[in-house]
């Protein structure tokens, strides 16, 4: 018994590259047939290419080093053991010791392995003025709103992965030069607790819905933004 | 139970086989790259611990897609926000695309980012991850007739989502 149209559609919508016989013979036995099929297959083509998306680099490399570095259970991070070597000249003594030991033990743990997953990265970015709706809509996801005067500083921006989910990655252009900013929700800290790494010098500052690091190169002190951002990344209105 | 090398050599060919297809699943289903790579490396974390557990190398995409799904499940499900990253990759190829057929990209994954998660994942995992209409029934527990059905409505979403937004078979065949 032939195949009617609409169970033609039905699995071709399903399985467009069928190599079924019953299939393929329904495709042949008429023009209307036919045309759906080469729409499907317009249809699948367009479609595989809107899903391929890059491969990051030094991914499969970075999988296959998974045994030989982190054996013991748990805390994320995505510095590929593989590309390690070249970063180690770059991160020093310091960097060693975190690529080599379990992460995120404290917030200070996650910030510096953060920085070096992503902060380095940002700052390369060419900074860029940034839509004022998409620097609210990342912080409305984590019900605070970012005043203006941070955003017109706000360079580069992204969502990223914090100790408790998700938070807000930002690079701001400064006078005194790029200060960059990690906003953590639902995170606490102590307030005002300070480090250093490399060259680089941070500090922690609880928030009301969270916390934030402040991260920027030395000689300049990070304490010096920590009311400012204390100010601009602020509960939307009803939620504090 | 396989040496330490044997066992270092099948997962380096999980890695190989399947990493970046893992990669492209989890970005499409968590629209995050950095939330993708973690759900990946975690992914493969839980695979080299149980990786004796794996007797059939056939069946380690399955294997591997349901540790993702689960790690997902558990761990960021909640949290994620609808598309975030994938919106705004460009493959490279991609700059050498006429500005229609990029901006039709840029739409059809912003609709395929919409879809349901019920419509999106037996999507996925056919055009991503290859997998048979079986393979998907058996991974979300549902019947080969119930996938079918699916993947027919999401594809259909999508079209429907593509006239709406003016993509039309004048210009590029499609409908």
């Amino acid at each position: 018994m032939s195949m009617d149209f609409s169970e033609f559609r039905r699995r071709l919508g399903a399985e467009p590259r069928s190599k079924d016989p019953d299939l393929l013979r329904a495709r042949d036995s008429a023009p209307e047939f036919a045309e759906a099929a080469a729409e499907a297959e317009a249809l699948e083509s367009r479609l595989e290419r809107a899903l391929r998306l890059p491969e990051p680099d030094g991914l499969v490399e970075g999988l296959c080093a998974l045994p030989g570095s982190t054996v013991r259970p748990r805390r994320r991070r995505w510095l590929p053991m593989a590309l390690a070597a070249g970063l180690l000249l770059a991160v020093g003594v310091a960097g060693i010791d975190r690529l080599l030991h379990p992460r995120w033990d404290s917030v200070e743990a996650y910030v510096i392995d953060h920085y070096y997953h992503d902060g380095v990265k940002m700052l390369a970015q060419e900074p860029a003025a940034q839509d004022p709706a998409r620097i609210q809509a990342m912080f409305a996801r984590f019900e605070v709103e970012a005043a203006p005067e941070l955003q017109r500083i706000v360079g580069v921006i992204k969502i990223c992965v914090t100790p408790d989910g998700q938070g807000v990655h930002m690079v701001l252009n400064t006078e005194s030069g790029p200060v960059t900013v990690i906003y953590m929700p639902g995170t606490r800290v102590e307030d005002r607790e300070r480090f250093t790494f490399d060259d680089q010098r941070a500090v922690l500052v609880q928030m009301e819905l969270g916390s934030a690091a402040i991260i920027n190169a030395e000689p300049q002190d990070p304490a010096a933004w920590q009311a400012f951002v204390q100010d601009t990344i602020r509960p939307q209105a009803g939620n504090s | 139970m396989s040496s330490e090398p044997g066992r270092q050599a099948n997962f380096r060919a999980l890695a190989e086989t399947y990493g970046a297809d893992l990669y492209r699943y989890a970005m499409w289903i968590c629209g995050d790259d950095a939330l993708a790579k973690d759900l990946v490396q975690e992914t493969y974390l839980r695979a080299w611990k149980a990786l004796d557990k794996l007797k059939d190398t056939g069946a380690a995409k399955s294997w591997l897609i349901t540790i993702l799904r689960r790690e997902y499940a558990r761990t960021f499900e909640r949290k994620v926000p609808k598309f975030a990253d994938v919106e705004t990759v460009v493959v490279p190829e991609e700059t050498e695309l006429e500005p229609d057929d990029r901006t039709e990209i840029g739409l059809l994954r912003r609709n395929i980012m919409n879809l349901s998660k019920k419509y999106r994942e037996p999507l996925l995992m056919q055009v991503v991850m290859g997998f048979s209409c079986e393979e998907i029934a058996s991974e979300l527990g549902i019947s080969k007739s119930a996938v079918m059905t699916q993947l027919f409505r999401a594809r259909e979403q999508l079209k429907s989502q593509l006239q709406r937004d003016g993509v039309t078979g004048n210009v590029h065949g499609l409908f």
